[in-house]
């Protein structure tokens, strides 16, 4: 709080002057103002300060001789886009179709193999207890391959969030389908694991199905 | 609240350049250069306080604005796009600068850089003036009293702390003032 006798502090003056000081403190600011001189001269040069900045006119220059050297990198950079085979830092893209259908291949044999381990135990009783043992441990490997593969893609899909922007014109678009086409086969996997949780070959290709996605990202992160 | 910055209305025109430049439309690309170029070059030079290195990193903003292009989706109008790129370009080259860490401690003591600029005459304008500050205080107060960024905005973008802005502010006119009014 200031009164006649006070001078206001550098922040009610600074405040003052750009008009942000707090609504509770400013008519009490303002009524030492028209008492003093010193702080009201103060004031009124730090607002014609702020009144000049922000009606600064922008500087000139001649910048249209910079265009040449701004097209000459980006053309440059396209080049080294186009240019085969360029090495390792190089998105390649994978063939999601040919891996489509290889899932589905393996797909609809696992949910075969399934059905047929399921019925087993009516033909053949005496190889149920060693076999469903063996069945269990590779239910048990393949999971937490899963799990593995899964935290390893939730990290590298961060880090490809942090980099998209600085990726190649398309190139994230491109890896954004192939990864909606893994992502496809892993959820069509997870549906066929609810309703045959033990099934070793469906485990099995969801696992695959991860580390395909995670060979994916980490392709992209090498090219980043 | 933040100033307009220049060149930000779109028009259906300009949204054709630019969803002809985001395809890889070079000259599409140049006639974003030649509408925006100026209102970035203001953010450069102000906030660098040097033609020359304006000029350079002028080019390095829309080289970077050409390669992130395709991420733009028109939330913001391009100018407005351009101008924070341009801010953090300037930033980003002004903490990697060795030079930068030496003058901000000098800031501490003093918001006037000691370059032989600071031997400035009386009739000196606002931005030239702008030029004798130390780089901190003359990002805060380009970002604050030209472009209206708010306290937190810049504290956010400088990595600084909200309070340390405000200070630098303070100092930054008062060093103004004193060679504005000499």
């Amino acid at each position: 709080m200031n009164d006649s006798t006070t001078h206001l502090t550098e922040e009610e003056r600074q405040t003052l002057a750009d008009g942000t000081i707090a609504a509770d403190r400013e008519a009490a600011a303002r009524a030492h103002l028209l008492v003093c001189a010193e702080c009201a001269d103060d004031v009124a040069r730090l607002e014609q300060l702020t009144m000049r900045a922000r009606h600064l006119e922008d500087p000139t220059s001649d910048l249209a001789e910079l265009w040449p050297g701004i097209r000459s990198r980006i053309e440059n950079a396209k080049l080294v886009t186009l240019a085969p085979d360029s090495p390792a830092r190089r998105w390649r893209r994978p063939r999601p179709m040919l891996m489509t259908a290889g899932l589905i291949a393996v797909l609809v044999l696992a949910v075969w193999l399934g059905a047929r381990t399921r019925s087993a135990p009516d033909r053949a009783p005496s190889a149920q207890g060693g076999g469903t043992g063996d069945t269990s441990r590779s239910v048990v490997f393949v999971s937490d391959s899963v799990r593995a593969y899964e935290e390893e893609a939730k990290i590298l899909l961060d880090r490809l969030e942090l980099t998209r922007s600085g990726l190649e014109p398309g190139a994230a678009a491109a890896i954004d389908k192939d990864l909606a086409v893994i992502d496809s086969a892993i959820a069509e996997l997870q549906t066929a694991i609810a309703r045959d949780p033990r099934n070793p070959a469906l485990q099995q290709l969801l696992a695959t199905s991860y580390r395909e996605k995670v060979e994916v990202l980490k392709r992209v992160s090498n090219a980043g | 609240m933040q100033r307009a910055v220049a060149g930000t209305g779109q028009s259906a025109e300009g949204d054709d350049l630019v969803r002809r430049a985001q395809q890889g439309d070079v000259g599409a690309f140049e006639a974003l250069y030649r509408n925006h170029a100026p209102a970035a070059y203001a953010v450069c030079r102000r906030m660098l306080g040097n033609d020359d290195e304006a000029r350079e990193l002028l080019q390095d903003v829309f080289v970077r604005a050409w390669e992130r292009l395709p991420s733009f989706r028109g939330e913001s109008s391009l100018g407005t796009w351009l101008h924070r790129l341009a801010v953090n370009v300037v930033l980003e080259r002004l903490r990697s600068s060795k030079r930068e860490t030496a003058r901000r401690a000098d800031v501490s003591a003093d918001a006037v850089g000691h370059s032989p600029e600071s031997d400035v005459d009386a009739r000196m304008d606002l931005d030239a003036a702008l030029g004798t500050l130390a780089p901190g205080a003359r990002q805060v107060f380009v970002l604050h009293d030209v472009y209206g960024y708010s306290h937190d905005e810049i504290a956010s973008l400088a990595g600084i702390a909200p309070a340390t802005a405000r200070v630098q502010l303070w100092r930054a006119r008062r060093a103004l003032m004193r060679i504005l009014e000499r």
